[in-house]
């Protein structure tokens, strides 16, 4: 893979606010370490994360921000903010005093950035911001989380956020899932909550993940009620409902519907590491996208995914290999998750049945194969999740052939960006000229393609007029409305033909990420990035044909 | 009748008594006006009640509510509140004041019981400045009956005093009445409570406190112990008995004396009819009285008749002694003040005036006129009082320096000397009286101590260093009004301007030509530096001007239009509520109700008004004045006298103004010199006196602009545009534009100049700032503004005006020379910024302190004090304090803006913690949102 930054020495790893994220960073830094043996990792995390992140290996230290005590002296004003300020300053001083030679920050949140600009870290995987306050993302890769992210593009992304993570960092070795260190005093404790439960079945032990982040990517109580009937009564099944304490409005009256001795809950019974411990002891897990269904992966059980409402699959789906993704086709599907959902239909799509189905078969054993007829492709696809070539994480459909109207781009995007960006030798790319033939599947794209070539003509002129000290300020004023004008016309482009957004998006990340005030230089940059986006738009379509 | 109801006759018929002579004096804590009251009131209460946790279904009652001065107060806490009173008149007067409400209850007692309160129904008792002017039997038996209404779960408070026991006559209804400590806890256990002391402090009469009396909070607390008989409860509380024959402190003398004191200060304060009725109470109802008050009595009346002093015998000391003493004591002098020896040197053979000696048997004082300057008998001891009273002030407390204005004999001096450690300096505002004192009393100790000394009426004398208070002798005060003020003023005023950074807001009206006045006030502060918000209610207008509308009937309409200014009024309040100020500034009809100015009052604001306008024409500020802590006037005389007496807090004239950088010479185009321009015009709308005036002026090149002008002849001719109201953008065109501009007041009287016209009219000011030539009408105000006939020319009548007009339209030459000399003198004195640092400074001069400590108390001082170590974030608190921003976050990084440069390292953290606080409140609010 092409890296940015080969050698490591000092590392901060900017994972401010949540768990999930925590955990999608372990391969991360089991590769750091693997590649750069000797250096020293450092996490940055929120105070209240300090404990849970001693399961996480490859950590040489916590740093813990209490943005709390930031937030809670905000809230007062008046001199709380100069205890806000001065506990800033000093957490800014305590970590400029570490010397990090490399930050890895993927939160996009401005204060991460601006935090990271404050420290003045030199060497940067992901965001910072500059010095006028502008976000910067110095990456290729960290730009492509950025482009993924954004709502319109998400459909058309297979990549998982957790690789492109770890290519931010450079990271070629890794181990192929998440990591987690299950506590032997944890264990004992979930051995004991399993013994005293009472069970009367004797069959596989069923994890089951009712809660979720957002009511709309909640499966309703009476589904999982449903599933877990089956599961205990027809499948000898024993089911332990985890969770938070915060979920048990949820959780209770699943167990009480099901009215079963073979049903336990352990909600806000067990710490992050106790959960870890008694998913490692469980055969499955059936969870929506949620974090334990992360710390299950981590612990190697296998997981029954449900990726209800706004959740994505492809981007944040389990990983490592072998576990099985249920993605509702839906027009709507994903949604964008600052809307709420009053009438979340993709639910439907899923029915109890096949859930116990499918934990049930994964009990058994890896599932290869579902039933068009258990699983409609139409209405919901079941993907298994497994490792490319490269070591990326991707989604495969096992319940047969969907018409899925994203598949054909996601597959030419995953192709172009492990190509173009992560410099891998996906294929021969096809010779030009093949966009005459795409003809109408790829609208827009001839036309952004023609921009970028104007684009590269544009900055030739500007450095021509840099050069020549002849040249007019009104000379300059009309190149620079003609620049700004295209850039416009690029980004629209990609507004108004969804399957281009990704394109012009990293085109928008790029420019805004130009450095340095040289002329001269700027025009260089800007010209390559011009070049950039022409050469995408080939290889994109040349991939799209291919497809 | 028992004892004890005739007891209650007696409480009755005195407080009625005074109730109808001055129930502000008698029952209000003396205070000249309700307001005054009414806050004097709510503090009281809050400390009474300090801890007392109120309820919207708890009942407070009142023992002695008097006129209600605290019920307000309670009536905010408690959902019922009982006053009860023994004077029908002070319920009556109570009810008129408070007006209906639902919440409280005034009733009349029989003086000695609570019986129209049920058993056991209420949750807090007070009683307040009312208990210890009760005759013993009468408190034992409310005692009993506090036991009785009060819950069990109920608390009482009274304030009573404690120490040495006072003997009080036993019909005495006035004097204070003092128990010692154990006899009182002694009595309220056999009531059945138990009893513990909420507060205590010393009296601050010298006397009282010399026997250690205090003046204390009881909380009592019931017991489930049954009460005793009322009898052996006032046997505990004085085991004696009450005096049947204390001539010393007989209650009639104690009355005339109070009454006659009161006289004397409302004939010191001008009030001479209230003095009068003051003396006439005394004469009506103190007969029985056995101190002598011929002295007190027949100065009263002399100053209320503004007579001469009585002669009296003077001068004691011989005349060598008193060469000698004044050698010795110049010496000092001449050591110590040189400048003021000077000034005596030179004073030393005019006049003394009407300066008169007494002795006494501390040594002489001095006299002007029949004003003593010092006690007239014993002017060591109240000068030692006045002493240790005024250092118990806590701005004297905290002053590193104190300035006395008042020299008198010296007597104050002497004590201050010895009782306060802190620098000391002194002003005589009158030189005559420091030259007297010099020769009647060995001052050597005095002037020896003094840190400055300053003699005569020059206020720029004073030292007004920061840390120095200022203390102004109360004969002074009365004498000297003027150099007090000015003192005040100046001492206060330009320690303001250095200090105090208020957050000020211009109301202005919705319409009319006091809009603009209002827009050029704030912007005059805004160019001053001042921490100022324009608040502009213009867009309501339209909606005030729809209610005529829908509502014809001219009685509803004013209803209406009282409503909606409520309604905007609560606008206003939320609005201040939201970003406090410290100053509100209102313009002339400015939409603010009486009840708005009162809450803001209550808030600490202090209400200005600037009345732009003719009180003759005008009159809403007879109901509104009383509202305001300043009214500012464009008329003197009558006018600041009426409205002062309409109950305006301090009333100043300050005329109005121009705004130079609107009001300014104009480089026209030849298309608006032709459309705005000609020979003669005049701006204004169509008043009485102009209509008639103008109409014979049909033959001169003559426009007329502005509304409300008659359509006929010939004034169709003449009234330009339709007759439409002309903006401020467009009359300074006009202006600019004439030769000779005419400058008519209005009068809906007179047929042409108003001969009584006072006030001086803005188009004055903006006329002569535009550098434009003006012929104005004689105005009696006007000389002092403009120097007649070198800044300004008038006229003063008709012919006048039109030989004027023939005059200086033929002379340019002339012309200019008086617009420059006019527009010089406004753009030195007559700018808003010039008002408004005139208006500053005398609110300053009296609201200094209350200022000071409400800036004291904002936060922004904490946070720049805290941020002394990071000098940008101080600085950015300082410049978000100037621009008025509440002291949050939000008002600290307004004026960052991200990609316009380098952010400095603050700007950075300042950002960070604005995102992360939104950040965080987001995922928060995400987080408890999940389940919906």
């Amino acid at each position: 893979m092409k890296k940015r930054y080969p050698t490591k020495n000092r590392i901060l790893l900017v994972n401010i606010t949540r768990l999930g994220d925590m955990l999608q960073a372990t391969p991360t830094i089991a590769g750091i370490k693997a590649e750069n043996p000797g250096c020293h990792i450092a996490v940055l995390v929120e105070k209240q994360f300090e404990e849970v992140c001693r399961v996480i290996p490859n950590i040489d230290e916590i740093i813990g921000i209490d943005l709390n005590f930031v937030v809670r002296n905000l809230a007062r004003e008046k001199d709380g903010i100069n205890d806000a300020y001065d506990y800033m300053t000093q957490m800014v001083e305590e970590l400029r005093a570490k010397n990090f030679d490399y930050c890895l920050n993927m939160s996009s949140s401005a204060y991460t950035a601006l935090l990271l600009s404050l420290i003045g870290i030199k060497r940067n995987g992901g965001w910072t911001a500059d010095e006028e306050g502008y976000r910067v993302i110095e990456t290729d890769w960290a730009r492509l989380f950025a482009t993924s992210v954004f709502h319109q593009n998400r459909q058309y992304n297979s990549l998982n956020l957790v690789d492109v993570f770890r290519a931010s960092a450079d990271v070629d070795q890794h181990p192929k899932h998440l990591l987690i260190t299950v506590e032997d005093e944890a264990r004992k404790y979930c051995q004991t909550l399993i013994a005293e439960a009472g069970f009367t079945n004797s069959g596989p032990l069923i994890a089951v993940q009712a809660g979720a982040s957002q009511g709309k990517r909640q499966w309703s109580p009476a589904r999982f009620v449903k599933m877990i009937k089956i599961l205990t009564e027809r499948h000898n099944a024993r089911v332990v409902l985890t969770g938070a304490g915060k979920e048990r409005s949820i959780i209770d009256p699943i167990v009480e519907g099901c009215s079963s001795p073979n049903v336990i809950s352990v909600a806000g019974r067990t710490s992050v590491p106790q959960l870890a411990a008694m998913l490692s002891l469980s055969d499955v897990l059936v969870t929506g996208d949620t974090g334990p269904m992360h710390i299950s992966v981590a612990v190697g059980t296998p997981v029954v995914s449900m990726f209800l409402a706004s959740a994505f699959g492809f981007e944040t789906g389990p990983y490592s290999e072998g576990n099985i993704v249920l993605q509702p086709v839906i027009g709507c599907g994903p949604c964008n998750p600052n809307k709420p959902c009053s009438k979340p239909e993709c639910h439907d799509t899923i029915t109890p049945e096949l859930v116990a189905h499918l934990a049930i078969s994964r009990v058994g054993g890896d599932v290869r194969e579902v039933s068009p007829e258990l699983a409609d492709p139409r209405g919901v696809i079941v993907y298994r999740s497994e490792f490319d070539s490269f070591g990326f994480c991707d989604l495969v459909p096992i319940n047969g052939k969907s018409n899925d109207p994203f598949i054909r781009y996601r597959k030419a995007y995953r192709k172009l960006w492990l190509d173009d960006i992560g410099g891998f030798e996906v294929e021969a790319p096809r010779k030009p000229g093949a966009l005459a033939v795409i003809g109408g599947d790829l609208q827009g794209l001839s036309d952004v393609q023609q921009c970028a070539e104007r684009g590269q003509r544009l900055m030739e002129a500007l450095s021509t007029y840099v050069r020549d000290t002849a040249t007019t300020a009104p000379q300059f004023k009309k190149i620079n409305e003609d620049i700004s004008e295209l850039d416009r016309l690029i980004e629209e482009l990609g507004l108004a033909y969804g399957p281009l957004g990704a394109l012009t998006r990293m085109f928008v990340f790029s420019k805004e990420n130009l450095q340095g005030s040289d002329p001269l230089d700027l025009a260089s940059q800007m010209k390559s990035i011009y070049q950039d986006l022409e050469r995408r738009c080939e290889k994109f379509a040349a991939y799209y044909a291919s497809v | 009748m028992n004892p004890l109801e005739k007891l209650a006759e007696q409480m009755k018929s005195d407080w009625d008594r005074r109730v109808g002579h001055d129930y502000r004096f008698w029952m209000g804590e003396g205070h000249l006006d309700d307001a005054q009251m009414w806050r004097t009131g709510a503090e009281d209460f809050a400390s009474i009640a300090q801890g007392i946790t109120g309820t919207s279904s708890a009942v407070a009652l009142e023992i002695g509510c008097g006129v209600g001065r605290m019920m307000r107060a309670a009536a905010e806490r408690f959902g019922r509140v009982i006053g009860i009173d023994v004077s029908r008149l002070a319920i009556d007067k109570a009810r008129e004041l408070v007006g209906p409400t639902p919440k409280m209850d005034l009733v009349v007692g029989s003086g000695v019981d609570l019986a129209p309160v049920e058993s056991q129904s209420v949750d807090f008792v007070w009683s307040y400045a009312a208990l210890a002017c009760m005759p013993v039997p009468v408190i034992a038996q409310y005692l009993v009956e506090v036991k009785r209404v009060l819950k069990i779960t109920g608390v009482a408070r009274i304030q009573v005093y404690l120490g040495q026991e006072m003997l009080v006559h036993e019909h005495d209804t006035l004097h204070l009445r003092s128990f010692a400590p154990d006899n009182f806890a002694q009595a309220v256990s056999l009531a059945g409570f138990e009893c513990s002391l909420c507060s205590e402090r010393a009296i601050s009469d010298e006397g009282s406190s010399n026997l250690g009396i205090k003046n204390c909070v009881v909380q009592l607390i019931p017991t489930s112990r049954a009460a005793a008989s009322s009898e052996d409860i006032a046997k505990a509380l004085l085991p004696n008995g009450e005096s049947r024959a204390a001539k010393e402190v007989d209650p009639a003398a104690l009355e005339a004396w109070m009454a006659l004191n009161y006289a004397e200060a409302l004939a010191d304060n001008g009030e001479a009819q209230k003095a009068k009725q003051a003396v006439e109470y005394v004469v009506a109802n103190c007969q029985s009285a056995t101190i002598d008050t011929q002295d007190i009595l027949s100065r009263v009346l002399s100053k209320a008749t503004r007579g001469q002093p009585d002669g009296g015998e003077s001068q004691s000391i011989p005349y060598n002694s008193q060469e000698t003493m004044y050698g010795e004591n110049l010496a000092v002098v001449q050591d110590r003040f040189p400048k003021v020896f000077s000034q005596l040197i030179a004073a030393s053979h005019t006049d003394a005036g009407d300066i008169s000696v007494r002795g006494t048997r501390d040594g002489a004082v001095i006299y002007v006129g029949s004003t003593c300057l010092d006690h007239a008998e014993k002017p060591q001891a109240a000068g030692e009082a006045w002493v240790r009273r005024s250092l118990l002030e806590q701005r004297i407390t905290k002053a590193q320096k104190i300035v006395v204005i008042g020299f008198g004999a010296g007597f104050h001096l002497q004590s201050m000397i010895e009782l306060c450690d802190k620098p000391i300096a002194c002003c005589e505002p009158n030189i005559s009286v420091f030259l007297k004192a010099l020769r009647v009393r060995d001052l050597r100790p005095v002037l020896s101590k003094l840190s400055r000394l300053s003699v005569g009426e020059d206020t720029s004398s004073l030292e007004a260093s920061t840390g120095a208070e200022l203390l102004v002798r109360p004969q002074s005060a009365i004498m000297h009004a003027q150099y007090v003020e000015q003192a005040k003023s100046f001492f206060y005023s330009k320690r303001g301007f250095s200090e105090l950074r208020p957050r000020i807001a211009v109301l202005g009206p919705f319409h009319g030509g006091t809009l603009p006045t209002a827009t050029y006030t704030y912007q005059a502060f805004q160019r001053m530096g001042h921490r100022v918000r324009g608040i502009d209610v213009s867009g309501f207008n339209d909606g005030f001007m729809l209610l005529e509308q829908f509502v014809k009937n001219e009685g509803r309409q004013g209803a209406m239009r009282g409503q909606y200014v409520e309604l905007v009024s609560q606008v206003l309040l939320e609005t201040f509520n939201e970003k406090p100020i410290d100053i509100l500034i209102c313009m002339a009809q400015a939409p603010i109700s009486a009840k708005a100015l009162t809450e803001l009052r209550n808030r600490g604001v202090v209400t200005v008004l600037w009345f732009v306008e003719d009180y003759l024409r005008f009159s809403y500020w007879r109901e509104m004045a009383k509202f305001y802590d300043f009214v500012f006037t464009i008329q003197k005389g009558e006018c600041i006298e009426k409205i002062k007496a309409a109950g305006a807090g301090e009333v100043h004239y300050l005329p109005t103004a121009c705004d130079p950088h609107f009001h300014a010479p104009l480089d026209l185009s030849k298309e608006d010199k032709e459309r705005w321009g000609s020979p003669f015009s005049f701006v204004g709308a169509g008043y009485h006196n102009r209509v008639q005036t103008f109409a014979s002026m049909a033959n001169y090149p003559f426009k007329i602009w502005g509304s409300e002008w008659p359509t006929g002849k010939p004034f169709d001719r003449l009234v330009q545009e339709e007759s439409r109201r002309i903006k401020p953008e467009e009359y300074i065109k006009i202006f600019n534009a004439t030769d000779v501009n005419l400058n008519l007041h209005s009068s809906s009287e007179r047929d042409g100049v108003d001969p009584s016209g006072d006030f001086v009219n803005p188009r004055t000011f903006e006329l002569a700032a535009c550098g434009a030539f003006q012929l104005c009408d004689e105005r009696l105000l006007l000389p002092e503004l403009f120097e007649v006939g070198k800044e300004i020319i008038t006229f003063s009548t008709r012919e006048d005006m039109k030989e004027k007009m023939e005059y200086y339209l033929a002379r340019p030459e002339e012309r200019k020379v008086v617009c420059d000399r006019a527009r010089a003198r406004v753009l030195k004195e007559h700018s808003y910024e010039r008002r408004m640092e005139q208006m500053l400074s005398m609110i300053y001069a009296s609201k200094y302190e209350t200022l000071r400590q409400r800036e004291g108390s904002s936060p922004w001082g904490e946070m720049i004090r805290r941020a002394e170590g990071e000098p940008e974030l101080q600085e950015r608190c300082q410049r978000a304090m100037m621009r008025g921003e509440e002291p949050a976050l939000d008002g600290l990084i307004a004026d960052i803006v991200t990609g316009k440069g380098k952010l400095t390292e603050t700007e950075q953290k300042l950002l960070f913690m604005h995102h992360v606080k939104s950040q965080i409140i987001r995922m928060r609010s995400e987080e408890s949102g999940a389940r919906k």
